[in-house]
């Protein structure tokens, strides 16, 4: 093929690329497992649209692309109650007319009344999921489910744990060395001594470490390939790990552990809010929280996708008991002090 | 000779190119460096040294620069032992079958990193084609967790992608050595030894200086082979600067670090083309 005609063929395509993109398209940034094709296709062929979907690897991600410019990029995304509340004083996405999301009422009023999501009389905020960031650990190499993740720090298993890149761990090494008690909010409001201490717990901790993971994806492969015989993760990873047949296992320690709220927030910049509208209002509907709970293994905040669960789905889900097991579950909070705390991480990382 | 207007024409394009994409990214670089991030993390355009005094006063970025330089070395000097006798067997011994060794050196360029950065994943993991053969006859009994997620594992793919770009101008310069001073060496009675130490590597060396600073260069600058071969300890300072501005949303920090990793790789070219200079043949 000569040059001009490869360019040629190149223009067209580009034209009629162009053209071919009439359909609308709804761009998300969200974290792994939100976007899975099991309810997204059937949304797409409702409403006659593409759904593009970006993951995140990290809260601070999410806010360094929201901030770093590429706020336009995105129509929907789904913070977590760390970052939420500090996205919605921002200004980086649109108040809620909740209207337009007849399903917001069939919501757990609990998650439905929390502030985090509240600025000025205004909702920016849908609450959709939440859960922990359970130890997970191969049950061929645990004869039972380890009891603390002081289990991380044995040298026996040198080499052999994956941590998260994320603040997550360093709150995980703060209520190791307790600092969650009396009150569990404090690990998320630790003071210089603490936070010091914290890095050095995680410097004790490396040589323990064969990866640090920053996809969920990465994680499931770590624990494939036996690099890993526990980690820090999500239940998603419980759930695809299971569907592969591999003997992975699932628990919240004594110390217990951090988690997290998922609201669904439409940008303010986006151009295609009413579709954005119809994406929340369909993301809550019971039907297809159920099938998000299919896929990540999360607990859905709409009660009504119970409906549609076998009596054993209910229990994996810890629905019979959601009181007791949140009871073992710190939701994340807005960290004042969050550039101190993903210093301190940094450090730990980049130390030999 | 060439009328003003041809001369303007000429040189207008890539001076255009040079100054949109590389003097006016290098000089917002160097105003991000003063800058700083507020508590609300948003980027304040206030004048301060506070980025550099804080490289000097946290001791990690030193470290980590400093690891990033082993590493750049160590992968520079087995690029330079693997690339120079590929090179100079090409360009003496291989007579025919020069050209299809050539071309098998320069294929896996048109390969794309990642694929091959993946590539030593499979090969040297904990359940991959290493460890498993090892295991197979018996050579050791538990996987070798060193050869992946370590800067073992960092320094053979980087020295396995580098090479090339090593051995491309040693042997463009071993190949430019006029045969006649080689010829002129034997016929004054000097051993092939001291042909090739007094005649050959004397006139390849601004061959070897090229490819070197390449393999330097282009490693210390890497950021994906620690990233997903690297592991924990294995971290390099684009690494940090990747981190600094993504997840840390520090910009004005990470393009303190960058400019100074850009003054140490301008130094180093410069070092490089005053030392290619004086050993080049005239």
């Amino acid at each position: 093929m000569t040059r001009a005609r490869f360019l040629l063929l190149l223009a067209a395509g580009l034209i009629l690329g162009g053209c071919a993109r009439k359909t609308p398209t709804l761009n998300l940034l969200v974290w792994e497992g939100y976007a899975d094709p099991s309810f997204v296709r059937a949304f797409e062929e409702k409403y006659h649209c593409k759904v593009f979907a970006s993951y995140m690897g990290s809260s601070d991600e999410l806010v360094a692309k929201l901030r770093g410019g590429s706020a336009s990029t995105y129509d929907v995304i789904s913070p977590s109650s760390d970052v939420a509340t500090s996205i919605a004083n921002a200004g980086l996405v649109a108040p809620l007319d909740l209207s337009k999301i007849p399903s917001y009422n069939e919501l757990t009023t609990r998650l439905r009344e929390m502030p985090l999501v509240r600025w000025n009389g205004q909702v920016y905020g849908v609450p959709f999921t939440w859960g922990p960031n359970p130890l997970l650990y191969d049950t061929s190499m645990f004869g039972s489910p380890p009891q603390s993740w002081n289990v991380f720090w044995d040298p026996k298993y040198r080499g052999k744990i994956s941590v998260w890149d994320d603040l997550s761990t360093v709150y995980m090494a703060a209520q190791v060395l307790g600092y969650d008690r009396p009150n569990p909010a404090a690990i998320y409001n630790l003071s210089d001594p603490q936070l010091e201490a914290v890095k050095s717990k995680l410097l004790e901790l490396k040589p323990n470490v064969r990866k640090i993971w920053s996809t969920g994806g990465e994680l499931t492969n770590l624990f494939q390939n036996h690099e890993v015989v526990a980690a820090m993760g999500w239940p998603l990873m419980t759930n695809q790990l299971r569907k592969l047949n591999f003997p992975i296992g699932e628990t919240i320690p004594a110390e217990n552990t951090t988690g997290w709220i998922d609201h669904l927030m439409i940008t303010a910049a986006s151009k295609n809010k009413d579709l954005a509208y119809k994406f929340l209002e369909y993301m809550v509907q019971a039907e297809t929280q159920k099938k998000l709970t299919d896929v990540t293994g999360y607990i859905p905040a709409n009660p009504g996708a119970a409906r549609f669960m076998t009596a054993d789905e209910k229990k994996n889900l810890h629905l019979d008991q959601v009181d007791e097991y949140q009871k073992h579950i710190y939701f994340w909070q807005n960290v004042p002090r969050r550039a101190k705390y993903n210093e301190i991480w940094n450090e730990v990382k980049a130390a030999q | 000779m060439f009328s003003r207007a041809y001369k303007s024409a000429i040189t207008l394009p890539p001076l255009f190119w040079v100054a949109t994409f590389l003097l006016t990214p290098y000089a917002l670089l160097f105003c991000y460096s003063f800058w700083s991030v507020s508590p609300a993390q948003i980027i304040v355009r206030q004048w301060n040294l506070e980025n550099y005094r804080e490289l000097l006063r946290v001791s990690m970025y030193p470290a980590v620069l400093l690891r990033s330089m082993r590493i750049a070395a160590s992968v520079t000097a087995l690029a330079l032992l693997l690339g120079y006798p590929l090179a100079y067997y090409l360009s003496v011994h291989a007579g025919t079958r020069k050209h299809l060794l050539y071309q098998l050196v320069v294929i896996p360029l048109w390969v794309s990193y990642l694929v091959r950065a993946y590539a030593w994943k499979t090969i040297l993991g904990s359940d991959g084609v290493l460890n498993t053969l090892l295991q197979y006859f018996h050579i050791t009994h538990h996987p070798l967790g060193f050869l992946l997620y370590s800067p073992f594992a960092v320094v053979l793919t980087l020295t396995h992608i580098y090479t090339p770009f090593v051995f491309l101008p040693i042997y463009a310069s071993l190949e430019h050595i006029p045969r006649r001073l080689v010829e002129a060496s034997q016929d004054l009675g000097a051993p092939p030894l001291e042909t090739f130490w007094r005649v050959i590597l004397p006139l390849s060396i601004p061959g070897v200086l090229a490819g070197a600073t390449f393999a330097f260069v282009l490693s210390l600058g890497d950021f994906l082979a620690p990233l997903l071969l690297g592991g924990p300890s294995g971290v390099m300072i684009s690494n940090v600067v990747v981190s600094l501005f993504g997840a840390a949303y520090n910009w004005p920090l990470g393009s303190a670090i960058s400019f100074c990793m850009l003054l140490l790789v301008v130094a180093l070219l410069f070092l490089t083309e005053r030392l290619e200079k004086r050993w080049s043949f005239s």
